[in-house]
């Protein structure tokens, strides 16, 4: 399918707009955080996107911004970037694991290190960061605090 | 009989890097795992977040030290594609025969670390002997033996010296008698072959729901290389195909794994051969490369390990607002716990070393 064409066909599900073409096999689209757990069953299960390449969350100071790769695992090379905007007081969203296990680490970097909730997630703990830590450094509020001991 | 947990890790002559891997086990026999993370957690987003789209190539090649050249393209290309820059044509194709002789040296580097794990100490020795052609070749244009920092945004950053191409082909011809030789020796050895074949088997429909990508994918006889899918640089003009292996049984195992990475050195060989006949004459740098850039940008490569995905967002100033990497391993390790499932306790180190993990660019 034409990167023009899947855009066009994924803008009429329910709250998806934004619909445009980046490359001739990149398409980019947005989601309400509402309709994002049935738009992504359509992606994987009728639009054939079997690999999910990576999930990025952006702080962008009014809130947060995820940012979702997917493809196909064809010579084709097709990707789509679907977008969601969280509020900052109430970062959480729909886990895709179910769909793709391969987001399972991604989504726990991102609460991780930029404190998104992923419900139906099933083990959300930090992978990178030890246990007891606080806070999530990259957001942009978050505070360095400064260790000056003498040596 | 009782089950229990055992470490294996942080300091294991398994590991190759600092992680650590809980297994459960039964006897013998492993019922569940669990790797853990962040042992070399170095926080490269957020570095990059406060340094200028310049000096983060510095940043990018020490994500994987086997690997350096791959990961620095990687951000090259995905910076010049939010700043709108295309690198000039000769200066491209340096980029593809830089990288596949990166390729050769990180897979002969994972050849190297891999037989050593399953007892055969000569692996080692080889392995490293044939890299350091590889890297004394590198070294050439670049300066650096395992960080180049050669790949710059627009460009390379100096040309190839006259004469590169000859002390290439002298060291590939080498490699490939060796590699003859290594491959009679591996593929005829009983030990090496019951130590690989059918274990640590997983099918192509799993690896590709569990997010493996690379020569890990390759193995299981899926046909997908981002050099073709999502092609850069040279590669568009270069005649090459995807080359796969799959297991006896159907799937990837270790010894289609291993067959995967020798297939792929060849392949890497042939690629250098004609990336530097076909190379035009040229400049080697675009003519002018922005400091500022806004917007969002990204692009995936073929990385040594899998697929390589850089994603930048650009506020306007000369520094990322937000920078996100996609490493191949940190999803691959994710995996392991699948197939490591019903395996025994000595099949660990062939298993973990057959995927080839990397823990730098793994914890970032």
């Amino acid at each position: 399918m034409e990167t023009g064409q899947l855009v066009q066909q994924l803008t009429q599900h329910d709250g998806a707009s934004d619909g445009s073409v980046l490359r001739s096999n990149v398409g980019r689209i947005s989601i309400t955080r509402e309709a994002s757990h049935s738009f992504f069953s359509t992606l994987k299960n009728d639009f054939g996107f079997d690999h999910c390449s990576l999930i990025s969350a952006v702080d962008n100071q009014t809130g947060f911004e995820l940012v979702y790769h997917f493809s196909i695992v064809d010579a084709a090379g097709q990707m789509l970037e679907v977008h969601i905007d969280l509020p900052r007081d109430t970062p959480t969203v729909d886990s895709i694991t179910h769909l793709w296990g391969g987001a399972d680490w991604h989504e726990r970097e991102a609460y991780d290190l930029m404190g998104i909730y992923f419900i139906g997630h099933p083990d959300l703990k930090r992978v990178l960061l030890p246990d007891g830590f606080a806070g999530h450094p990259l957001r942009k509020d978050y505070v360095y605090e400064i260790h000056e001991e003498e040596w | 009989m009782a089950e229990m947990w055992i470490h294996m890790g942080p300091q294991h002559p398994m590991t190759h890097g600092l992680w650590n891997l809980r297994i459960k086990v039964n006897g013998e026999t492993i019922t569940d795992a669990v790797p853990e993370l962040g042992y070399l957690h170095r926080s490269v987003e957020k570095i990059g977040e406060r340094r200028k789209y310049f000096m983060n190539t510095t940043l990018t090649d020490r994500l994987c030290y086997a690997s350096a050249m791959t990961w620095t393209h990687c951000y090259c290309l995905a910076a010049e594609e939010l700043m709108g820059v295309v690198a000039p044509p000769r200066a491209q194709y340096i980029r593809t025969a830089v990288l596949e002789l990166q390729r050769i040296a990180s897979h002969l580097m994972w050849l190297g670390a891999y037989l050593p794990d399953l007892g055969l100490i000569t692996g080692f020795l080889y392995g490293m002997r044939d890299r350091e052609m590889f890297l004394n070749l590198l070294e050439i244009p670049s300066g650096g033996r395992l960080l180049y920092n050669y790949v710059k945004i627009g460009g390379v950053k100096r040309d190839l010296p006259p004469g590169f191409e000859a002390k290439a082909e002298r060291v590939m011809q080498t490699l490939e008698r060796r590699l003859k030789e290594y491959e009679n020796l591996y593929d005829n050895s009983k030990i090496f072959r019951m130590r690989n074949d059918g274990v640590g088997v997983y099918s192509a429909s799993d690896a590709i729901n569990w997010g493996i990508t690379g020569p890990n994918l390759r193995s299981a006889g899926v046909p997908f290389d981002l050099r073709q899918a999502d092609s850069y640089d040279a590669y568009p003009e270069l005649d090459f195909e995807p080359v796969t292996n799959t297991a006896a049984g159907g799937g990837s195992d270790c010894f289609s794994r291993y067959r995967q990475r020798v297939d792929e050195m060849h392949q890497s060989m042939d690629l250098v051969r004609q990336a530097l006949a076909k190379m035009p004459e040229g400049r080697v740098m675009a003519d002018s490369v922005p400091l500022r850039a806004s917007g969002e940008a990204f692009r995936r490569t073929e990385d040594s390990r899998g697929e390589a995905l850089m994603y930048l967002v650009g506020d306007g100033s000369d520094r990322p607002y937000r920078w996100k990497i996609r490493s191949p391993m940190f999803t691959t390790v994710s995996a392991a716990p699948h197939f490591l499932k019903g395996y025994k306790v000595a099949d660990v180190p062939a298993i973990m070393g057959s995927i080839d993990m990397c823990i730098g660019e793994t914890d970032k």
